[in-house]
């Protein structure tokens, strides 16, 4: 009960949370999950460390390569400069509940079909991104998959076969498919 | 022959699958499987089966070594050299090492000759490290190391470096410390003049002095290349546990069995006692073949601590710290006769590879283009900065960059297409198919005269060829297990660093079996099983898929004489198709998969089966490691758009045509050389490891000013893969990664100069270096 | 980063009061020194404020947050046809405001094309205006120059070749922000409060200061004052405008150079007055004066267009590394010009832009 209180306050406005470690709650992929951070958590660290949830990435930690996306209700973000404590009652989707267990997003199922796939470091991400884009347009054209996509970085160069995925999930222009 | 190893005779299918195929004999290992036929009659090699790992990838749940966490886990911090050079006057780790949560901490950095002072050669080298509870509480215990430099003169810069009143990086006696880029060597059997090490003399031959003068036209130029750093998505990481038993190690890395080995050797440990793993890994292009600095750090933590350690590198260090390609600069020049027979090359070429040596560009231009007289001089130049290390097609990329140019200078001085010279001057029958092919998809007679378009965007098409050798690891081993219930394993060490080895050795595996892919458990990625092949070199399915067959094969045969002495048959005469195994010709004798398995007198029938040589013998052989009769080649072809008033180059279109033997799944292949076409681009276009030469400090470690290609900058890119069957192995597979990345920026800067009329010998051609070509900037041309 | 409290604002005058210093401030005074701990430092969407405390370049004590204050970051038209920007409106809100992208293209185009899609969800508008340099010498603890309260520039001397061709002298930072370019040729203003709730506004032209007024910060925020909204005056029905920008990549860069052309076109190609203002080149967004003089009551065509872009350049004083940013302002100068003016709009620039 007493820590209840406390992680009320938490989020209250006005109140001085930390530096030291505090409870605090997060709505992730339609849990409600409860976790000690310090202020300095970023969402990022807090989703891999103490919900486990590794899917999320990690592989510039200042925003440039979008590894991290997350959404944040419907928005994607880099979680690696959010702090955890900041997210309040917003739902948080990860790549492990962006579909149901044991199924496949569709975003999912064209990545392996085209093989957009390589290393993989990337590719939660990328996959956040582009089912971002497609729960806002259902067919997107290659210009707006290639803005869904412009803050990744992929160094094995899965894009263009990340491209096609999307293209095959919309309909506006044929994929060319060999 | 050797009579203690029987040989037979078998019929292989030659040449270039889409010309027609010719046959011939060769006498291979009795204990082979047959001759496989060409992908047209085969259900799963050549075949885009589905990536082994996609689900696990696209789900969030592969384990890679980042997200491994073991119990007690403590976490290690770097404590790195702030100085480009300095002498490390005293260290005290006791407060440190006193400091809340914090359970070891050592020196990492080493005396160049035992009992001399630590001397410190580049900002970020690790001086020392400190495994703590929290990654925070680490990095604050770095605060608390008390350490004293004197900071000694230096330089970063590669043509300063040269002179002779340069600071020295190093002094004579320390030299046979020098970290290697390439192969083991040693630097110390090359003099050492200041900052310069060598010549270095490889493939010189007949006499240029002679070649020149019979030559009725030269061409004479300066090329060079920028370092690049690898850029892994996955930064270098390790989790370390070292326990009674042994030594267990979690690695992102490209070789688990020569880790394991490196690190036996290193701690004095058996190899018995040591384990490495990596289950998904996030890249290397080179960089992670090595235990490495970080290897040794973590596992020295792990033992001091008695905790399992993990390391992870953040991208700052990963930029100033995990390798990098040695810049280069080289002087190229060849003699042809009026007709284009070549009759000379000289190369001589510096290259810097920071405190490492083996900065060479690549035997590309001995090998290419056959030439009787060459001249090969290769010198390192040694600087206060991080070490180079092996990075995709390394020496070659820079090499190409410089020769391709080179030959398309000539071909217009001979009034000659590019292509057609090439086909004058290139022997091989594979490239000048892969020339026409790639010429037809870019529409090549559709190319006009350089700088043709009137208005400020002029466009452009341009060609360059690669060469890689087509490495093979002798030292390498895989086994196949079949179950029972008719399940099937395939095991081996190697891994999968997002190549699809793993996918390769299912389809593989089941072709030989009759089975699906899906329906194989790949089991890789662990020294407990037989020693893979590294994944470097482009070597990896030239390695390991002739052992795969080879030891499915061997598991059939065995399954088969169990099943054909029940059925009182010869083996040979059954076949497996479908799931079930039947004689041939008689389907009335036919048994499901399970139940054969299910009559097998032991829970499971297993072969082991390594590499063997090549059919037709190595080209060259030395250790572990060898290279087939054939090298891997690629032409690749490039549509480039300039902006002449803005610099900016866009690569439209990129045609990749390859060969790697056998492609066994050609949709992964495509993947890879999307991917090589990306990072040559990339290289070509932008990036760069900028160094301030005032105070040795990388300006741009992180993904801001360190600029890699994203996804707006990536062209349309058609990859068309040759099936060129050698009859070589029991795959007759080999790699494509390499290759793939080799030509690109040459192609790329050959388009350039067909757009704008300008040639640009300096990489990468970033608007300013373009607009400083067309002499715009004020201040003149370069 | 190091460790820090954390205060969610209740109100905007509460977090003014609380804020100890600026972030420039705490940056000059307290790096590196123990007392860094006292700062109290305003967060928005805190993309930059995060950045800097991950380099360690500021560690302040406590972070006052101002993200989830209400009512800050709305988008409204006002009554005389100019717009109000509340400080805390994303980039990508900015983005894709249909109202703004007629009323104000230029903006919506410079607000697309900065930072990545995941940074434009999270970034603000106030934010955005007040981040420090990306100056890498600035940006990198190891070297502590002037900017930040040291004793030289490394810029000078080292590598400048994403620096300042104007206005340079001392410190060669460019202004960091994108959208700051297009707001600027707009002539917009910038509303500050203080912890009393006294709200003045004031002209981006003099939010901004230069090296030479000031070598410590980029703009005069005082500490105690928020900013809390951005105030774009009414276009006239035949204004038209363009933004530009050439980076290394073609997304996802900051520009190498930039220009936002603003023109107040009579109808029959005659513009009665202009607004140019550069990116990229200045300590500030730069206004080309000069180009502004000679576009107004001319023809616009491509002669005017290109003696615009060689006008732009007047006064500039490249570094040892930068000398190429010159023909590409003027051509992105003289491309904007003619695509605002609706001549020519078949020259690539943004090859980024959605
Ligand atoms: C990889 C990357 C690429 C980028 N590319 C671009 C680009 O191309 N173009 C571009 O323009 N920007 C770019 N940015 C910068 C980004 O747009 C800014 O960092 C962001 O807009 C800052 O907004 P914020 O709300 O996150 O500010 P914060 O980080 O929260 O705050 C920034 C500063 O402003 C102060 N502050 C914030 N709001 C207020 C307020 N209302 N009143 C008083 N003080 C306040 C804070 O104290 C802090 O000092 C990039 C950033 C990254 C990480
Ligand atoms: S340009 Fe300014 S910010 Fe950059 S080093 Fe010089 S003084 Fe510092």
């Amino acid at each position: 009960m007493a820590n209840e209180h406390r992680k009320e306050d938490a989020a209250a406005a006005g109140r001085i949370a930390g530096p030291a470690p505090l409870p605090i709650v997060l709505r992730v992929n339609g849990e409600t999950r409860e976790l000690m951070v310090e202020p300095r958590t970023t969402l990022a660290e807090a989703l891999r460390g103490p919900l486990g949830l590794t899917g999320t990435k990690i592989a510039c930690n200042h925003g440039v390569c979008s590894a991290c996306t997350v959404w944040l209700d419907d928005l994607a973000v880099a979680s690696c400069s959010v702090l955890a404590i900041e997210v309040g009652e917003r739902r948080i989707t990860t790549i492990e509940g962006l579909a149901g267990q044991d199924r496949l997003h569709p975003v999912q199922a064209a990545f392996i079909d085209y093989d957009a796939v390589q290393c993989g470091f990337c590719t939660p991400g990328l996959v956040m991104s582009c089912a971002a884009l497609l729960a806002r347009n259902p067919r997107p054209d290659r210009k707006e998959i290639e803005t869904a996509i412009s803050g990744h970085l992929c160094r094995c160069g899965t894009y263009p076969h990340v491209v096609q995925a999307m293209l095959a999930l919309g309909t506006r222009e044929e994929p060319d498919l060999e | 022959m050797n009579d203690e190893f029987p040989r037979r005779r078998e019929h292989f299918p030659v040449g270039l699958a889409h010309l027609g195929l010719e046959t011939v004999e060769r006498e291979i290992p009795a204990d082979e499987p047959p001759a496989l036929g060409p992908n047209a009659g085969l259900r799963q090699i050549g075949k885009n089966a589905p990536r082994w790992d996609a689900r696990a990838k696209v789900t969030g749940a592969a384990r890679y070594t980042v997200d491994v966490s073991l119990p007690g886990m403590l976490h290690a911090a770097v404590l790195r050299s702030p100085w480009p050079h300095a002498r490390l006057r005293s260290i005290d780790l006791s407060r440190a090492a006193a400091a809340p949560g914090v359970h070891a901490a050592l020196t990492v950095a080493e005396p160049p000759v035992s009992g001399k002072p630590i001397v410190l050669r580049y900002v970020g080298q690790p001086v020392a490290a400190v495994a703590a509870e929290t990654p925070a509480l680490a990095q604050a215990a770095l605060q608390l190391i008390d350490v004293r430099y004197e900071p000694l003169p230096f330089v970063t810069d590669p043509d300063r470096a040269k002179q002779a009143d340069a600071p020295a990086v190093y002094r004579k006696p320390e030299l046979d410390k020098v970290p290697s880029a390439g192969l083991p060597a040693s630097a110390a059997v090359y003099p050492l003049s200041g900052n310069v090490l060598g010549p270095e003399s490889r493939n010189s031959r007949g006499d240029v002095a002679t070649g020149f003068a019979e030559a009725a036209v030269v061409v004479d130029g300066t090329y060079r290349t920028q370092v690049q750093t690898h850029c892994c998505m996955e930064p270098h990481a390790i989790v370390a546990s070292w326990h009674e038993d042994g030594l267990d190690v979690w690695m992102s890395t490209q070789f688990t069995a020569g880790v394991r080995v490196q690190l036996a050797r290193h701690f004095g440990l058996p190899l018995s006692r040591v384990r490495v793993q990596v289950q998904a890994m996030g890249g290397g292009f080179g960089s992670k073949s090595q235990m490495g600095v970080y290897g040794r750090t973590a596992v020295s933590l792990s033992r001091l601590a008695g905790a399992p350690v993990r390391l992870v590198y953040r991208r700052d260090e990963e930029h100033m710290d995990s390798g990098n390609r040695p810049s280069s600069e080289q002087h190229l020049r060849i003699g042809a006769r009026s007709d284009g027979t070549l009759t000379a090359i000289s190369l001589h070429s510096h290259g810097s590879a920071g405190i490492a040596f083996g900065a060479a560009p690549g035997g590309i231009a001995s090998a290419l283009y056959p030439c009787p007289n060459m001249e090969s001089l290769h010198y390192d130049v040694f600087t206060n900065a991080g070490p180079s290390c092996a990075m995709r097609g390394p020496g070659n990329t820079q090499g190409a960059f410089a020769l391709e140019q080179s030959i398309d200078e000539l071909a217009e001085k001979l009034a000659l297409d590019p292509i057609v010279l090439r086909d004058r001057i290139d022997p091989s029958p594979v490239h000048r198919e892969e020339r026409r092919m790639g010429a037809e998809r870019i529409g090549w007679s559709q190319r006009r005269a350089p700088a043709s378009d009137p208005g400020p965007l002029k466009r452009g098409v341009g060609m360059a060829q690669s060469l890689w050798p087509a490495n093979v690891q002798i030292n390498t081993a895989c086994e196949v297990r079949l179950w029972r219930d008719g399940s099937v394993e395939v095991l081996s060490s190697v891994q999968d660093i997002g190549t699809g080895v793993g996918t390769v050795l299912a389809q593989v595996v089941a072709e030989e079996l009759g089975l699906e892919p899906a329906a194989i458990r790949v089991r890789i990625g662990d020294t407990e099983f037989p020693s893979g092949p590294p994944s470097y070199g482009s070597r990896t399915t030239a390695s390991i898929t002739p052992p795969a067959r080879t030891a499915a094969w061997r598991v059939k045969e065995a399954f088969f004489r169990t099943i054909a002495s029940a059925w009182q048959v010869d083996a040979h005469t059954l076949i497996v198709q479908d799931g079930s195994i039947q004689v041939r010709n008689d389907p009335q004798r036919r048994i499901s998969w399970q139940e054969a398995a299910a009559a097998l007198r032991t829970d499971r029938i297993s072969a082991t089966a390594g590499r063997a040589d090549d059919y037709a013998g190595f080209r060259y052989r030395s250790g572990d490691a060898a290279m087939a009769l054939n090298d891997l080649g690629g032409a690749q072809f490039a549509e480039v758009e300039v902006d002449t008033e803005s610099g900016v180059i866009r690569v439209l279109r990129v045609v990749a045509v390859h060969d790697c033997g056998r492609p066994i799944n050609p949709r992964q292949i495509e993947s890879q050389v999307q991917g090589g076409v990306l990072m040559g681009i990339s290289y070509a276009l932008m990036e760069e490891r900028i160094l301030d030469s005032h105070t040795g400090w990388m300006l741009n470690p992180n993904f801001v000013d360190y600029k890699v290609l994203g996804p707006q900058d990536a062209p349309e890119i058609d990859v068309v893969l040759l099936e060129n069957y050698q009859g070589f192995s029991a795959s007759d597979a080999y790699g494509i990664s390499e290759p793939a990345n080799i030509a690109t920026a040459a192609a790329i800067a050959n388009a350039v100069y067909n757009a704008i009329g300008v040639r640009i010998r300096s990489l990468p051609m970033t608007p300013a270096a373009v607009l400083q070509a067309l002499g715009l900037v004020p201040g003149g041309r370069h | 980063m190091e460790p820090f409290a954390w205060q969610p604002a209740a109100s905007p005058s509460e977090a003014a009061s609380i804020a100890t210093h600026t972030t420039a401030e705490a940056m000059l005074t307290l790096t590196g020194r123990p007392d860094t701990q006292q700062a109290m430092l305003i967060k928005a969407g805190g993309v930059d404020l995060l950045d800097l405390m991950k380099e360690g370049l500021v560690n302040p004590g406590r972070l006052i947050d101002i993200s989830r204050l209400p009512d800050l970051d709305g988008i409204s038209g006002e009554p005389d046809g100019g717009v109000r920007i509340g400080a805390l409106a994303t980039l990508a809100r900015i983005a894709a405001h249909p109202a703004l992208q007629q009323s104000h293209a230029a903006l919506s185009q410079a607000a697309a094309l900065a930072a990545s899609p995941q940074i434009r969800n999270r970034a603000t508008l106030g934010g955005n205006l007040l981040q420090r340099p990306r100056c890498w010498y600035f940006r990198s603890a190891a070297h502590h120059c002037l900017r930040k309260g040291g004793a030289h520039c490394f810029a000078f001397p080292g590598d400048n070749r994403y620096h300042a061709v104007f206005a340079n002298q001392g410190c060669a930072i460019v202004h960091a922000s994108t959208p700051a370019t297009a707001l600027a040729a707009y002539r917009a203003e910038v509303e500050l409060a203080d912890s009393a709730g006294h709200r003045r506004r004031v002209p981006l032209a003099d939010f901004f200061v230069l090296p030479q007024a000031d070598m410590h910060r980029e703009n005069t925020l005082a500490r105690g004052e928020l900013l809390t909204a951005v105030w774009l005056p009414p276009q006239k029905p035949d204004c038209r405008a363009q933004y530009l920008q050439i980076g290394e990549r073609a997304a996802f860069d900051w520009p190498l150079a930039a220009v936002a052309a603003v023109l107040d076109m009579d109808g029959t190609g005659h513009c009665r007055q202009a607004s140019i203002v550069l990116g990229a080149a200045a300590p500030v967004p730069w206004r080309a004066r000069q180009a502004e003089a000679l576009l107004a009551g001319a023809r616009i065509d491509s002669a005017t267009a290109a003696a615009a872009g060689e006008a732009a350049l007047a006064g500039a004083t490249p570094l040892s590394q930068n000398a190429y940013k010159l023909p590409l302002l003027a051509a992105l100068v003289r491309r904007a010009v003619l695509s605002a003016a609706a001549i020519d709009t078949v020259l690539p620039a943004n090859p980024g832009a959605p």
